[in-house]
């Protein structure tokens, strides 16, 4: 070895052990040998839904990070007992549905009230998606955050699995059958939860529709 | 079915979930019910109305931080104190004891150890993440070697990079089996380290000091908890002073009652031998009656027979 120079050994990932688009489950295989580069792909690969997700259930950025890092984290810890029964994606999903879960039902004990809208001039951490329709003039602007505050106070007085089940149904799209799994429950229960977070939200919100 | 029932299909159908037989039926219903209608109506505008519930996407600043914490919370995760110790001991060799002074030859990770606790020290900390390359001197990264790179994220916020890697540098540390801290590695060595061979080299130098009561306790921890038969007998051999203490004793008969290991079991009937009570007796009778393995059964009884003719 020359002094004063490094030297690079062997155990540098070598281009072939890179995952360029690869297979899932080899990357998950490898994840589960303890390769902390697999982990770290699988991870870039889902986070941003995972945080979308956790932003959703929590205005808080310090929330919002801390749901996102308990689930990975419960992931890392947990690999090596996913057996490829189910998609990842799924498995991941069940992860965090919990994390959200745990968060809620912490949340409904203690009776938190929502964090507050962001005032003029704080930075914003969440960005909305871009708005392509024509600029809001102020009024429909301020009328715009008035009826997201009600919806976010409407959203907080569900249960915290009648509120998971409608965010995973409503904003994230999901089927009721997968719903029921991620919650650890019967389709049947979470179509139930849906029906009895919509009647909730409909008479929260019944002046605005 | 009463409108109250058909309320509950009117959320499940407005998510196109309603399997086809019961939404046939529904919108049979609908066409003749205005109520049933405007309840449908009234729920559409909600989905509607929540659809402008404005969606939450993560800025690339606030993403960055996210992943970086959840970087350090599995760094943290992933190495542990024990797991540093560990690294820190990858290779540990012994030259044999010679006279007052034994020769220890340590070859390490110490650097990455002290490294690596500083690194993490600085993550965990308040204080700014990761090392500075202007504090490290060049004697640093003289035979410096690194064995992996697991991570190189760049800040969008200053435009540096952060590169997270792990290093080895070979130490040598020489010292006096007197020194607590060259007795505190060894105790380590013999604890936790992964392989046998170093561990009964390092018991061949802990054993020229029977009585530092860390070695004994060291001596005592291999033998009932290492899981190399070589290493178990190494102590048992070295606890040959100590035999006669009580405490000893009780754990010879738990090594003889318990130890997987034939040889280690007929090996304690040996040294219990040597300053048999009467205590003593009764397990060497039961073993001999049935112990699993002929040869610890034949001796227990011989021992049996020694012990009855000394009068216990």
């Amino acid at each position: 070895m020359d002094g004063g120079c490094l030297e690079l050994a062997g155990k540098l990932p070598t281009p072939e052990t890179r995952v360029v688009g690869g297979n899932e489950e080899a990357l998950i295989r490898r994840a589960q040998r303890g390769e902390r580069v697999a982990f770290d792909t699988l991870v870039r690969m889902y986070d941003q839904k995972v945080l979308r997700l956790a932003m959703r259930i929590v205005r808080s950025p310090d929330l919002a990070r801390d749901l996102y890092q308990d689930a990975f984290l419960k992931v890392y810890r947990s690999l090596t007992r996913f057996r490829f029964q189910s998609s990842f994606s799924t498995w991941l999903h069940r992860v965090v549905t919990n994390v959200c879960l745990d968060h809620l039902r912490r949340q409904s004990t203690r009776e938190e009230v929502p964090p507050p809208a962001a005032e003029e001039g704080q930075p914003e951490f969440f960005h909305t998606l871009a708005d392509d329709r024509p600029v809001l003039n102020p009024e429909r602007a301020l009328r715009a955050r008035e009826i997201g505050q009600r919806i976010q106070s409407a959203l907080h007085r569900l249960t915290p699995r009648e509120r998971m089940v409608f965010e995973l149904r409503h904003y994230q799209g999901m089927k009721l059958r997968a719903i029921g799994e991620l919650c650890g429950t019967t389709e049947e229960t979470a179509k139930n939860c849906l029906f009895r977070a919509t009647q909730k939200l409909r008479g929260e919100l019944s002046d605005l529709v | 079915m009463s409108c109250k029932e058909w309320e509950e299909n009117l959320t499940i159908y407005l998510y196109d979930e309603l399997p086809v037989e019961p939404r046939t039926a529904l919108e049979a219903h609908l066409a003749l019910c205005e109520g049933c209608r405007a309840t449908l109506e009234q729920t559409r505008r909600l989905r509607q109305l929540l659809d402008e519930r404005p969606a939450p996407e993560p800025s690339p600043e606030f993403l960055f931080e996210c992943r970086q914490s959840l970087q350090d919370a599995l760094d943290r995760e992933e190495l542990g104190w024990q797991g540093l110790l560990r690294g820190w001991l990858s290779v540990v060799r012994l030259a044999p004891a010679s006279g007052a002074v034994a020769v220890v030859t340590l070859l390490a990770l110490g650097f990455s150890l002290g490294w690596a606790m500083r690194s993490r020290a600085i993550n965990v900390s308040s204080g700014p993440p990761g090392l500075s390359t202007a504090s490290l001197l060049p004697a640093d990264f003289q035979n410096m070697r690194i064995s992996g790179i697991s991570r190189v994220a760049p800040d969008p916020k200053t435009g540096d990079v952060r590169i997270t890697l792990d290093a080895e540098r070979r130490l040598t540390l020489e010292g006096s089996l007197d020194d607590p801290r060259i007795q505190q590695v060894l105790v380590y060595a013999l604890r936790s380290y992964d392989n046998p061979g170093i561990r009964r080299d390092t018991l061949d130098v802990l054993r020229t000091r029977p009585d530092n009561p860390k070695v004994q306790q060291a001596l005592l921890y291999a033998l009932r908890h290492d899981s190399n038969a070589g290493v178990r007998l190494e102590a048992l051999d070295a606890l040959q002073g100590l035999a006669g203490s009580p405490g000893l004793r009780q754990v010879l008969l738990g090594t003889l009652e318990h130890d997987t290991n034939p040889g280690v079991r007929v090996a304690a009937i040996d040294l219990l031998m040597r300053h048999a009570d009467e205590e003593v007796l009764p397990a060497l009778e039961r073993l001999a009656a049935s112990d699993s393995n002929r040869s610890v059964r034949l001796k227990c009884a011989r021992a049996v027979r020694e012990l009855e003719k000394g009068g216990y």
